[in-house]
């Protein structure tokens, strides 16, 4: 008994420095996380009104960054209001075409899905009909023809594309003025096929070929593409291949064209039909 | 006696809201964070005995884990560091021994023997404190790096209090 009395004495600092480490790392290391949380959350009582506290003064110091920061979003969301109020506004641009004595209008849409490995292509466009656009309207890719509305929604529209089997054009030679249907013929993106031009007529490799304006679809003098082959084929039509202008996989920004006075020409032309 | 008690009370507490309230913020990118508390047990009298050495620093670092949110690290930490402070007393100690009327301090040991005395605590803390924070050794080396670039602020900060309380 006296012997373990001294040995406590001896060595007790040893054993408070044990005792106490020991109580540390269990602390550290009760791996259970269960028990960690409830010391921390029982202590968190203690220390929460001080640290909220510091958190307090902290936030004053960092006011000017936060200030900068909510500027920079100001100015985004600004811009951003702006860019919406304005396609509101400007709903349809208007044209006066002097060169071809026509009148239109178009709106500006972004294409937010495309294909081109289809037989049957189709895009779709972030504009419908709350943004006035309506089935059958024109899609260009600037002068260049793009696909047409078949489909609207209330805020997206989807167009046939100019890659799709069923797909018609009216378009002529810019050069002779002869007109022929145009269409694809589902093997290469790049190129489309123009029918029904008749092999007395002179045509070259490089010619432009563009749209009639007699579907009243697309407004006249809208550009397709170049002759970039011809092939007299043993019918009285050329085999005629144009390279089109409008490349369909980076086909991005696209206008749509409408209020061409359209009805008034299909209700005349119903008469006679 | 009082006085003295006093007098380390109000030391431990300035310096235990040095640190949750300024030291704890500072992280240069993530490799160096000051841990100034253990001046703590830097300062505390060389007539104090072993086993109130051994409490007081648990003690102060259960404060410090409490604000830093870790589990018993800082606590076991400054154990370490307090319970091998007598030991490092003895070995540097001066020529002529400690007098229990001074302070440990620069201004009565000098600024050499204050120096490696601090450099050694210092070193003895954070190495247990940051090794048991990674609990592991696969990042050996890497450990080491934030070790040293952490003694070295904190010897620093450390050294830069002595000095300014010295003149007080």
């Amino acid at each position: 008994m006296r012997n373990l009395l001294n040995f406590l004495l001896k060595y007790n600092n040893l054993i408070v420095f044990l005792l106490l480490e020991g109580i540390a790392l269990y602390w550290l290391t009760a791996g259970n996380a269960y028990h960690n949380s409830r010391i921390v959350k029982g202590v968190q009582g203690v220390t929460r009104g001080l640290e909220e506290r510091i958190s307090n003064v902290r936030s004053y110091l960092s006011l000017r960054e936060i200030n900068s920061q909510i500027a920079a979003e100001n100015s985004a969301l600004r811009n951003t209001i702006e860019r919406f109020t304005r396609v509101d506004d400007l709903k349809f641009t208007s044209v006066d075409d002097t060169l071809f004595h026509q009148k239109y209008q178009y709106t500006s849409a972004r294409v937010i899905n495309n294909s081109t490995n289809n037989q049957k292509n189709y895009f779709t466009i972030d504009k419908g009909l709350r943004q006035g656009i309506k089935v059958d309207m024109a899609v260009t890719n600037g002068i260049n023809v793009a696909g047409v509305i078949v489909g609207c929604s209330e805020n997206f529209s989807v167009a046939i594309s100019m890659l799709n089997l069923d797909f018609r054009v009216s378009a002529r030679i810019k050069s002779n003025g002869y007109f022929g249907s145009l269409s694809w013929n589902g093997r290469n993106y790049r190129y489309a096929v123009l029918n029904e031009i008749p092999q007395h007529i002179n045509v070259n490799v490089g010619d432009t070929i563009e749209t009639t304006g007699y579907s009243a679809v697309f407004p006249e003098g809208m550009l397709i593409g170049t002759v970039s082959d011809l092939k007299k084929s043993g019918s009285d039509f050329y085999n005629i291949t144009i390279e089109l202008f409008t490349d369909f996989k980076k086909l991005y920004h696209v206008n749509v064209i409408g209020n061409m006075k359209r009805s008034e020409q299909r209700e005349l032309e119903n008469q006679f039909q | 006696m009082i006085n003295t008690i006093l007098r380390f009370g109000i030391i431990i507490i300035i310096l235990v809201l040095i640190q949750v309230l300024i030291l704890n913020y500072i992280q240069f990118s993530g490799f160096v964070n000051p841990y100034v508390y253990i001046m703590i047990v830097l300062l505390l009298p060389s007539v104090t005995p072993a086993w109130l050495i051994l409490i007081i620093s648990f003690l102060a670092g259960l404060i410090i884990d409490l604000f830093a949110g870790s589990p018993g690290m800082h606590a076991s930490a400054t154990l370490v560091a307090g319970f091998s402070r007598p030991y490092i007393l003895r070995l540097i100690s001066p020529r002529d021994g400690y007098e229990s009327g001074t302070d440990l301090s620069m201004s009565a040991y000098g600024f050499r023997w204050f120096l490696i005395y601090t450099t050694i605590i210092v070193l003895i803390h954070h190495t247990t404190l940051f090794y048991l924070e990674v609990f592991r050794f696969a990042d050996f080396f890497r450990t080491i790096l934030r070790i040293l670039l952490s003694s070295f602020f904190t010897i620093g900060f450390i050294l830069f209090i002595e000095y300014y309380r010295r003149g007080r």
